[in-house]
């Protein structure tokens, strides 16, 4: 393995204002590799994409690509050194179509006028045949001139590699690139990589999804606390291994789920309608049981959520609770009877950001913690607060800490506590730990857990399926907004699961 | 690669405008030839300064003083104008004078990190100001000769103004630019979203002086074409005025968040503006009348904008009941 590596960071120190953020990190990148990089959340991962990206400076080390060192401005220099990121969060424009999109920031130009050399138009023919090359390469099939938000997200993905290799790209990056894809599409992003491999591109993978380093990387580097932790050949090491080597410790049980007496069914949905989303979907839910819905991105799990909880109009169905007939109109209404929903989009569902994390706890029960004038009693917002904050165990220095600047486990934690607030008997959880790390996730399990053990009902949402499996009393499986069936724990299998969804 | 004529917002604005001109032409003296020239000489200085103030909102901001601008470069033209220097002259003086001030409302915006509403609406109140402290006789310019007015009142074959001509290629050159230049994708592309404009390699603050720069040009371009139809200027000639330009171009389906628009949608929201107040002149109604209801009308278009044809898309949902999001599902 001495091959000489394409893109060699050694040593890179990154201070923000009050932290440092990665500390005396190195890595090599090999020519035709796929190298995983792994770490919990605040690890340093992003901030390190960052620094080779080109958006941020790093205070010290250097960053050689093919042997010479790089001096980058801004990403679009990146670009053009052979080196393309796929940042986590979209940088695609939903309103401008594929093309624009591919070369945006680098058309392809000629003269308009031949006299007149510097009147340069964009060349949009020679545009079109270089994307049509790449949909070759990449064997993808996309109208260039649709809009971006007329796409589906793993098309996008699809594109913005498209619109890496338009660069001809040596090194690409992916920032956690299958965190909003359902399996299969996983399994098409994962083909392209290969190919990708093959034509030798290099790919820095980062992902916090420990089952896809295996499937995919040839080697793996860990981070913790911003520091380098380890490099290791895929095939060399296990996954608790890897687990210990980002969380630092070993964890015992990333799914604590506590067997709890299931009691008489509080909760009943009969045939749920909802045009073109929902197809008649009946299900029952019992005190202290924890109902998994599984299915792929698309198959109506979401939808479902919503139309229960009212944040969506159901044309048809009804609604029971112990056995008494409910109307929902609203959200309010689904709150005042306890049923509490926690979006799968924390930050823009979830979550006021900029506001305190008291102010986003107590946000559901203002009525309950007001005096007569509508004046909030401090007292009451801080004993509430305090004991969601100790009972979830969210790690802030005290109530009055600003949301945004919690890790994405606490900001999942706090979004649970706001709900809990509210004292509902049926918590509806879509995606609970979608972009959490590994050591929050084992937590927020535990809580879940607890939670079922004290009487209340909970539905879980998942696309992980592990997650489902550790922790559902019963699954029910979602397919094109129908039932696809029903599955009890102990005949719970992942491929069960699968050979309902698909 | 297929090319079907889609019911795009542009085209519907079109057809609207086509029908308004049809009935207008057959019921009032619209269809005379001093109606078409007044209607051609009014609307040209419009059309130019809606697209300037496109661009601005292309990038997602705003200038809330163009009209004060506008009102520097009639100013500035005027004043040289009456030293007897000529069109060829006081033209580049007056759009360098829109250049400038706008240039300075861009810099503030992204050197001070002030949106650009804050930036204009405080440059409105001082240029108004300025008019009446510093300008002599607040700025009033009258008599002004054959020097001055030949560009606004002259007309090729008696009917079609000067102005109309220049509007014309005006509009020709920003949807070309729009379409196919590297400024024009770069200002979709800041208005759409900085971060990812950056991602690509576009710098936004620059971009968006640029826009700032380009929108000065064009609004000393519609100042100097609006103040040469007159013989006397003022610079609170155009004061209120942009308000009319903006909405001109949000009925025309600019998007006001930015990243979202056509030119050729401006022009034709400039068109459709410029109809409905003179239909209601016609119609015999007061002016606050008009105001009012033109009010009602922007906020219907952008309830449009921002629904996106919603209304129409649910009929397509209907009948294939297929779910719009799930496109790309099987793909």
């Amino acid at each position: 393995m001495e091959k000489q590596p394409i893109l060699d960071i050694c040593g890179i120190d990154k201070r923000f204002p009050g932290v440092l953020a990665l500390k005396d990190v190195s890595l090599q990148l090999l020519p035709g590799e796929v190298h995983a990089i792994c770490g919990e959340n605040g690890a340093g991962k992003s901030t390190l994409m960052k620094i080779i990206a080109g958006v941020y400076v790093a205070d010290t080390g250097s960053i050689l690509l093919d042997g010479q060192e790089l001096h980058l401005e801004n990403p679009n220099d990146a670009y053009k050194q052979g080196l393309s990121i796929i940042f986590q969060e979209s940088s695609l424009f939903p309103d401008l179509t594929v093309l624009e999109n591919l070369f945006m920031g680098h058309e392809e130009q000629k003269s308009l006028f031949p006299v007149l050399p510097f009147i340069r138009m964009n060349d949009i023919p020679k545009m079109r045949k270089r994307a049509k090359e790449i949909f070759i390469r990449l064997e993808m099939n996309v109208d260039l001139d649709e809009k971006i938000s007329a796409l589906g997200v793993a098309t996008k993905q699809m594109v913005e590699i498209a619109k890496a290799l338009t660069f001809d790209s040596k090194v690409l990056i992916l920032d956690e690139p299958t965190a909003a894809l359902t399996n299969k599409e996983v399994h098409t992003l994962f083909e392209t990589i290969r190919r990708l491999k093959q034509e030798g591109v290099s790919i820095l993978y980062i992902s916090h999804r420990l089952e896809e380093i295996f499937q995919i990387a040839d080697r793996v580097s860990v981070l913790r606390d911003g520091a380098y932790v380890a490099t290791a050949d895929v095939s060399d090491v296990s996954k608790p291994k890897l687990i210990s080597w980002m969380v630092g410790r070993f964890l015992e049980n990333l799914y604590p789920k506590e067997d709890v007496e299931i009691g008489e069914t509080v909760f009943e949905v009969k045939e749920l309608w909802q045009r073109g989303l929902l197809h008649g979907i009946s299900f029952s839910l019992g005190k202290g049981e924890i109902l998994g819905i599984a299915g792929l991105a698309g198959a109506g799990r979401t939808e479902l959520a919503l139309a229960v909880c009212g944040l969506s109009k159901a044309d048809k169905g009804e609604l029971l609770l112990n056995g008494k007939k409910l109307v929902i109109h609203q959200y309010r209404d689904a709150l005042d009877k306890g049923i509490a929903y926690i979006s799968e989009d924390r930050q823009r569902y979830g979550l006021v950001l900029p506001m305190t994390l008291k102010e986003n706890i107590t946000h559901k029960v203002l009525n309950r913690i007001c005096n007569v004038f509508g004046i909030i009693d401090r007292r009451k917002e801080n004993s509430i607060t305090d004991s969601y904050m100790s009972q979830l165990s969210i790690k802030a220095p005290d109530g009055s800490f600003v949301v945004s600047k919690l890790s994405g486990g606490n900001q999942q934690k706090v979004s649970v506590a706001k709900s809990l607030a509210a004292e509902p008997q049926i918590l509806i959880l879509d995606e609970p730990t979608r972009g959490v790390d590994v050591g929050a996730k084992s937590e927020l399990h535990r809580i879940i857990s607890n939670l079922a053990k004290a009487g209340k009902s909970i539905i879980i949402i998942s696309s992980d399926l592990p997650e489902i499996l550790g922790m559902s009393d019963r699954v029910m499986v979602m397919k094109n907004g129908c039932k696809a069936g029903e599955l009890l724990r102990a005949e719970l299998t992942q491929e069960r699961i699968l050979e309902m969804a698909l | 690669m297929k090319k079907s004529i889609r019911m795009t917002r542009e085209v519907v604005l079109a057809i609207i405008v086509a029908v308004f001109i049809l009935f207008l032409s057959l019921t009032t003296n619209f269809n005379t030839v001093s109606g078409i020239y007044s209607f051609m000489l009014d609307i040209s200085p419009t059309i130019v300064a809606a697209i300037a103030l496109s661009l601005v909102i292309f990038t997602g901001n705003i200038d809330i003083s163009a009209g004060t601008i506008m009102g520097f470069v009639a100013y500035t033209a005027g004043k040289l104008a009456e030293a007897g220097i000529p069109f060829v002259i006081f033209l580049p003086a007056g759009m360098l004078v829109g250049v400038a001030l706008a240039g300075l409302n861009g810099y503030i915006t992204v050197k001070f990190k002030v949106p650009s509403i804050v930036v204009t609406l405080a440059m409105n109140m001082v240029h108004i100001g300025f008019y009446a402290t510093f300008l002599p006789m607040s700025g009033w310019i009258e008599n002004l000769g054959e020097n001055f007015t030949w560009f606004g009142r002259g007309r090729f074959l008696n009917i079609i103004p000067y102005g109309f001509v220049l509007a014309f290629f005006v509009s020709l050159l920003f949807m070309f630019i729009m379409k196919y230049t590297k400024f024009g994708k770069a200002l979709y592309a800041v208005g759409g979203s900085i971060q990812s404009a950056m991602y690509s390699g576009i710098d936004p603050d620059r971009t968006v002086i640029k826009a700032f720069l380009m929108e000065g040009l064009l609004l000393g371009i519609a100042a100097v074409m609006k103040a040469t139809t007159r013989s006397d200027v003022m610079p609170s000639l155009f004061i209120g005025r942009e308000l009319f330009f903006i909405s001109a171009a949000l009925v025309g389906g600019v998007s006001i968040f930015g990243g979202v628009g056509k030119i050729f949608g401006t022009v034709m929201g400039a068109l459709l503006v410029y109809l409905l107040s003179i239909s209601m002149i016609y119609l015999g109604f007061q002016d606050y009348y008009q105001f009012a209801l033109q009010g009602i009308i922007i906020l219907a278009a952008v309830y449009i904008t921002v629904t996106d044809f919603s209304l129409l898309k649910k009929s397509y949902c209907k009948e294939t009941d297929e779910f719009p999001g799930k496109k790309g599902e099987e793909a």
